[in-house]
């Protein structure tokens, strides 16, 4: 089948819901086989070309992981930040890493993360299950860079104002690792409207125990950025690894 | 009259056993996840298997929740009806919340690979218990009038999980 009728049959599965997914049972879709072969004729009818079953399409009928995404907001609201990381190779002259898969996931601006069940953060216990939101991944482009928008992170007890970022390069991990901001901007953004319920995050860069515990590891993890709260932040970081 | 207000699970076990699309992309987008999210807590591969690498790390844990993203989007597309389970009158049964969790896999035989989702319906009243059947409403029973119920059969991998029973009897203790 070509893709194109591919997609619109899923498209219209999906609109018809999902007792035709749980319908799709082993007699009637049978595990293919991922080899693909030409019409032949025998006898007075054509064997069937047998073709790639594909990947499984997701909800909205892509055929990509939807946490696939350059802009990882999914409906949270606060100040928009536009971070782009360039991964570079250590041991080969700095030059940078193409097709590297950056992993991105913060809390949202109250400190709650997506997909976690009875969280506390100072405005009450939640429970974000089978959300997915402030979470992504992006392959480095030709230059090296795999850019994301979002929204400035809130934060929770206990930590800095922090983003986590995995790296992984032909599926394998190179670099598990988390950035922070400037404590000025971290205030002058959780005294926004939009953050203000929560007020500042007490615990400073250096105090986390994370971060903090090398005053020269959190130089180099200090994201610089410029902007303001009504235009918005920018930065740009990079992400040395060792091929 | 309610017996009890109660929540259910029905835990929906997924393996290479796989007998549904949704079942099989489950099953796959799951196990490419673990290879790619374990290697945090096994960074040396010195440990093949979820649980020897839970057992030497238990931050490993946290791979039921980071797993669970990965086939997100598949469940979203059950539109919160459990799937397998139906009632006697063979419609679906509504769930509140769906929990990933990752049982055991292995970094290099998918055929190890096992996950389950646990469906968690939201509150139900239980209003009678008919062998092994079980006569429920959704939501909040009115205080009068006839109300909507549905029967459902326990059977394996189906559980109360929540129960709070309704109308206790005063017990009087007398002394003699």
């Amino acid at each position: 089948m070509e893709r194109k009728n591919f997609l619109k049959t899923f498209a219209l599965m999906a609109a018809t819901g999902p007792m035709i997914i749980d319908g799709c049972k082993k007699d009637a879709a049978a595990k293919s086989t991922t080899t693909t072969s030409t019409s032949t004729t025998s006898g007075s009818c054509i064997v069937t070309a047998s073709e790639t079953e594909g990947p499984y399409p997701y909800v909205g009928g892509e055929i990509t992981n939807p946490l696939n995404r350059s802009d990882v907001t999914a409906g949270q609201t606060g100040v928009p930040l536009t971070l782009s990381f360039v991964v570079v190779d250590a041991n080969n002259s700095c030059n940078v890493v193409t097709g590297a898969r950056v992993d991105i996931w913060h809390c949202n601006k109250d400190g709650y993360y997506s997909g976690y069940a009875n969280q506390n953060s100072g405005l009450g216990a939640k429970s974000y299950v089978g959300e997915t939101w402030l979470r992504g991944y992006q392959l480095t482009d030709s230059t090296g860079v795999a850019k994301f928008s979002t929204i400035y992170p809130g934060w929770y007890s206990g930590r800095a104002t922090h983003i986590h970022i995995e790296v992984f390069v032909n599926g394998v991990m190179k670099k598990t690792t988390q950035i922070c901001f400037s404590e000025s901007i971290n205030n002058v953004v959780y005294a926004s409207s939009l953050y203000s319920s929560h007020g500042v995050n007490p615990l400073t860069n250096e105090a986390d125990g994370i971060l903090g515990n090398s005053l020269t590891d959190l130089a180099n993890e200090t994201v610089s950025l410029t902007g303001s709260v009504a235009e918005g932040y920018s930065g740009s970081y990079t992400i040395g690894i060792q091929l | 009259m309610s017996k009890a207000q109660v929540k259910i699970v029905y835990r929906q076990v997924i393996d290479e056993s796989y007998s549904s699309g949704f079942e099989k992309a489950v099953f796959q987008a799951s196990y490419e996840e673990f290879l790619l999210k374990s290697q945090a807590y096994n960074q040396e591969g010195k440990f093949k298997t979820f649980s020897k690498i839970k057992a030497n790390d238990g931050r490993a844990n946290s791979l039921h929740y980071k797993l669970s993203f990965s086939v997100g989007h598949f469940i979203a597309q059950l539109n919160n009806k459990i799937p397998v389970i139906r009632d006697n009158m063979g419609r679906k049964i509504s769930f509140e919340i769906a929990n990933f969790e990752l049982i055991e896999s292995h970094m290099e035989d998918i055929s190890l690979h096992k996950v389950a989702i646990n469906y968690e319906t939201g509150l139900l009243q239980l209003i009678e218990t008919m062998g092994e059947y079980l006569l429920l409403a959704n939501g909040y029973l009115p205080k009068q009038g006839p109300i909507e119920t549905f029967v459902l059969r326990m059977q394996p991998d189906l559980s109360i999980v929540s129960y709070q029973e309704l109308n206790q009897p005063q017990i009087v203790l007398s002394a003699s």
